[in-house]
């Protein structure tokens, strides 16, 4: 019981510790305007497997990807996906927002 | 029976493949998959792959049908799209496209098929709400050179975004080379795209159905 008890704190923190660890790259992205031509990105990115999630933007010129814990993707692959996609990254950021938040505020603002 | 004809070869490409603004190539490693029905005398199914964004190969079928002395092409051609520039600014995207193809044409008057080669160009401008493109293809064979041009304005009631459905009015203008129409050929188009599907219909100034169907994937 104990053992058991001791396995399931232990998995909880590794849990926790991994989600500290998952980043949120946001992309300003230019050429973005119709959301049927922009499959692409969201294709090319998924197959990426340090890619956990992804959120596109037509109104905020933003492509958002969360990566799985402990890992990242280098700027240069990002731009090779989003040029292969047929579009021009204009600055790309690591922050804090989570793709929920970000999918929230979206819909917040869509609302208003 | 022309666009049973049609309606079917669209239907076969799509069930080869599981199922772009019409744009002839989607991006790196996508597929599109287009059927139009152009009020009669146009009926045109196309499927092309992109190795790479910039350009796609593929092939379609092509039928003409004139509606002034009911003279018909089948065109089956192989064709490479290129796109030549794009402008990715920060509301908006333009394009230039260029595209060339060689197949074999099935005609009418001779009861016969000879070689046939296409080529064609596209420019377009678009933002969420407003698009404009222009484009222009042409067919030759020994017994006939038709030219396709074809110019749309298109007008979003809202800005659609990346999950949600989009909504254009559109109006078309197509011009026929080739005694295949007389005179320009006007349509009203209702033109709906959600993800990576796409759907149009509309009725021409001779009251005939415009109709689009399209896929990337």
């Amino acid at each position: 019981m104990k053992k058991t008890l001791l396995t399931t704190i232990f998995a909880a923190l590794a849990l926790l510790s991994g989600m500290a660890n998952a980043k949120t790259i946001e992309m300003k992205v230019y050429g973005l305007v119709c959301g049927f031509c922009a499959q692409g990105i969201e294709k090319t990115l998924r197959k990426n497997p340090a890619t956990a999630d992804v959120v596109v933007s037509l109104e905020h010129q933003l492509v958002a990807i969360a990566t799985r814990e402990g890992q990242d993707i280098p700027d240069a692959e990002l731009r090779k996906a989003l040029t292969d996609s047929g579009y021009d990254v204009k600055g790309i950021a690591r922050t804090e927002r989570t793709l929920d938040v970000i999918r929230t505020e979206i819909s917040q603002e869509k609302k208003k | 029976m022309n666009l049973a004809r049609s309606l079917l070869a669209g239907t076969c490409l799509a069930g080869a493949m599981p199922m772009v603004h019409a744009k002839p190539i989607a991006f790196s490693h996508g597929t599109t998959v287009m059927a139009e029905y152009g009020a009669g005398t146009m009926t045109e199914a196309q499927v092309f792959y992109a190795p790479k964004y910039f350009y796609s190969l593929g092939g379609g079928y092509l039928e003409l049908e004139s509606d002034i002395d009911g003279k018909r092409r089948e065109i089956t051609y192989a064709r490479a799209n290129y796109l030549v520039k794009r402008w990715n600014m920060e509301a908006a995207q333009a394009n230039v496209f260029t595209w060339g193809g060689v197949g074999q044409a099935y005609v009418s008057e001779t009861n016969g098929h000879e070689f046939a080669w296409n080529a064609g160009a596209q420019a377009d401008y678009e933002t969420r709400r407003y698009y404009a493109s222009i484009k222009t293809d042409l067919q030759v064979a020994d017994t006939f050179t038709h030219r396709i041009d074809t110019l749309q304005l298109g007008i979003a009631p809202y800005k659609h975004d990346f999950d949600s459905l989009a909504t254009w009015f559109v109006v078309q203008g197509r011009n026929y080379t080739g005694d295949v129409h007389e005179g320009i050929e006007w349509a009203l188009l209702l033109r709906l795209f959600k993800k990576g599907a796409w759907v149009e219909a509309g009725v021409t100034d001779d009251g005939k159905l415009q109709a689009m169907a399209m896929v990337n994937f």
